[in-house]
């Protein structure tokens, strides 16, 4: 008899639970309802679409006469030089910028939350103001500093020491690599908002910890490097990926605008190019593709590999 | 009194320290102030010095002349130079110009002007007159109003529903919301850009700048529901007994607590529509009546070429963003809170 009624009592609570998740469910679909409609609307046909259109000669100037050709353009993509060019350009410059840009917003958000930072206040508007500086004005603005008779750069900082002008640093449009290092030095003025993530995570520490470590006799650089990046890898991890989203043109936390034809990676560039000049949808969708995959599998090796070293506070109830 | 200037030698080494990181971070921002206050006839003028400067002017007979510095018999003078010209120039002198025109043997050139500080406003007055700036801004500022109604309503309810709701599949929902974040814009960009121009004909509208918005942003839903998460679930669960639906105890429980991060995102969206310039070339066009300022500022400054000009440009666009974060720094300035572990201070 007893344990019958247990038996009953736990098969009732059982569907009151599951009659109470089911009903939270569909809130939540409700509620997350207007991301799915867009996901499938802006993503998932927008990708399926242009997947179909990589089989195809399709041309903007006469969409009608649109023709499966098979692997054609993939055959063509893999003797482009120009393509192949463009995407080591790419992750060349990838592999230089975003671990300086994370170095070096750690390093600011660090100065930004120290106890003796004077007028924090000022100072971390200061270092973010550069990020909200369009693009191309602030293209603009890094040509005109370093140009070698009117900038900055020679008057006031290379002349007084005596070294000589730099003439090759690019004026408008100018030569390959000096302009790449302008573009790498620029590109330290988009981290505006990875600083924040940084010092949103360093103020997510108790200061028991520091304590208890200080009490220990760890030194200031101890506790930084033991205490401090441990726990802030969450931020680093998600800054990581965000720049790297914003060398492969995928979101940015804080879009800066730009131009087409000069887009942010040399590959973007192309595909413009291939795109808004010649006109070709069908072949700029299989260069697309092609790069969605490659991002897509450098992404997957960044979370496969991030559980070795991100502390994940979420993962641990 | 003594301790507190204790305290400031003590931490001075630190503070200079940032000061000088700080004026080489920014030395390209105030090289483009200086520019942009710069008079035109400095441009070219190598002699110039940094500063915003003009050659003093100096009244004669009731034109305006400019003021040199010239070798005479008698040492260097100070003169005006009236007719310039490459053997012989007509001077006068400044401080007796009774005594006439004075004919000096040389060529104008080699002269070298005596600089005063001068701010060029007609830098300013010349940016009004050649773009409609008040119709560019005003256009902006309706761009940024539907914009933010349209993504932070969204992604306010649905970082909502990722945060408080077990949903179908668990996890995998809000994977492929992150990963939608990663995807390259390309790959959706090239049929989306063909739905929008040959199939709905929405060229020359602000659709395509707009419609997307109102469907959430990843980011922004990505750092909301990380907030979200962050606070204790009791105020909530008292609600609810209290018998508050959904959306009410959104609006009433967790956006009081949530103003600092809606504040960080629908700035962080304010300064994307204020830059933004992709969308509004492709769709809109350069003689669109609905140009942003954005666009029509990068416009400008890629078919002018004289560069105070470019950046007394900049100076104007940065303002607005530069005053808004000024006021906003209180919120915006704590940082942003990514991890979403529950919070129980």
């Amino acid at each position: 008899m007893q344990t019958t009624t247990v038996i009953k009592n736990r098969i009732s609570t059982k569907s009151n639970v599951s009659v109470e998740t089911r009903f939270k469910r569909q809130v939540g679909l409700i509620l997350i309802s207007p991301w799915l409609i867009g996901l499938l609307l802006f993503k998932i046909v927008p990708i399926l679409a242009s997947f179909v259109f990589s089989f195809t000669d399709f041309h903007l100037l006469n969409p009608e006469q649109i023709q499966f050709t098979g692997l054609q353009n993939y055959r063509i993509l893999m003797r482009d030089t120009q393509a192949e060019t463009a995407l080591w350009q790419t992750i060349k410059l990838a592999l230089v910028i975003i671990p300086l840009q994370t170095f070096a917003s750690v390093f600011a958000a660090a100065l930004l939350s120290s106890q003796q930072l004077l007028a924090k206040n000022t100072m971390r508007l200061l270092f973010f103001l550069p990020s909200i500086i369009p693009a191309f004005s602030a293209a603009l603005m890094w040509q005109g500093f370093v140009n070698p008779s009117t900038g900055w750069l020679n008057r006031l900082i290379l002349s007084p020491l005596g070294l000589e002008a730099l003439n090759h640093f690019s004026s408008r449009g100018g030569g390959g690599g000096s302009s790449q290092t302008l573009f790498i030095i620029s590109s330290l003025w988009t981290i505006g908002p990875s600083i924040l993530i940084m010092m949103g995570a360093m103020q997510g520490i108790s200061n028991e910890i520091y304590e208890a470590a200080h009490i220990d006799g760890a030194g200031r650089l101890t506790r930084f490097f033991k205490i401090t990046i441990p726990l802030i890898t969450p931020a680093i991890f998600f800054s990581l990926v965000l720049n790297l989203t914003a060398v492969f043109g995928g979101a940015i936390l804080l879009d800066r605008g730009s131009r087409w034809r000069n887009d942010f990676s040399s590959y973007d560039g192309y595909v413009n190019f291939v795109l808004f000049e010649m006109f070709k949808l069908g072949y700029a969708s299989s260069l697309a593709w092609v790069f969605f995959v490659i991002v897509m599998i450098i992404v997957l090796v960044m979370f496969a590999t991030s559980k070795r070293w991100v502390y994940f506070p979420d993962r641990e109830n | 009194m003594q301790t507190s200037l204790k305290r400031f030698i003590k931490v001075l080494p630190f503070n200079v320290f940032v000061w000088i990181l700080l004026t080489l971070y920014l030395a390209p921002v105030l090289f483009m102030i200086v520019m942009a206050l710069m008079p035109t006839s400095q441009l070219g003028d190598k002699k110039a010095p940094l500063y915003p400067a003009r050659i003093t002017p100096y009244k004669y007979d009731g034109q305006e002349y400019q003021l040199y510095n010239v070798p005479m018999e008698d040492g260097v003078q100070t003169m005006a130079l009236i007719k310039p010209g490459r053997t012989s120039s007509l001077l006068v002198d400044p401080r007796h110009p009774e005594n006439g025109l004075v004919e000096w043997r040389g060529d104008w050139r080699t002269l070298t002007g005596i600089y005063e500080f001068h701010i060029a406003w007609e830098n300013f007055a010349h940016l009004f007159d050649s773009m409609p700036v008040s119709k560019m801004v005003g256009n902006t500022f309706m761009l940024a109003f539907i914009g933010e109604l349209g993504v932070l309503c969204s992604s306010i309810v649905v970082a909502y529903g990722f945060a408080r709701f077990s949903l179908p599949g668990g996890n995998l929902l809000f994977y492929i919301l992150i990963a939608t974040i990663l995807i390259p814009e390309k790959v959706t960009f090239i049929p989306t850009f063909y739905m929008y121009i040959k199939v709905l004909q929405w060229r020359g509208t602000i659709l395509p700048l707009l419609v997307h918005l109102f469907f959430g942003n990843a980011v922004y839903i990505f750092l909301l529901r990380q907030n979200f998460k962050s606070f204790p679930i009791d105020l909530e669960e008292a609600a609810m007994l209290d018998g508050a639906g959904p959306l009410r105890r959104l609006i009433s429980v967790i956006l009081p607590q949530a103003w600092p991060v809606v504040i960080t995102v629908s700035l962080l969206h304010f300064f994307y529509t204020w830059n933004e310039t992709r969308l509004a070339s492709l769709y809109l066009g350069s003689s669109s009546t609905w140009i942003p300022a954005s666009f029509a500022v990068q416009n400008y400054q890629s078919l002018i070429r004289i560069d105070n000009l470019i950046e007394a440009s900049t100076l104007i666009m940065l303002a607005v963003p530069v005053l808004i974060l000024f006021f906003a720094q209180r919120y915006f300035m704590q940082g942003i809170i990514i991890t979403g572990a529950e919070n129980n201070r």
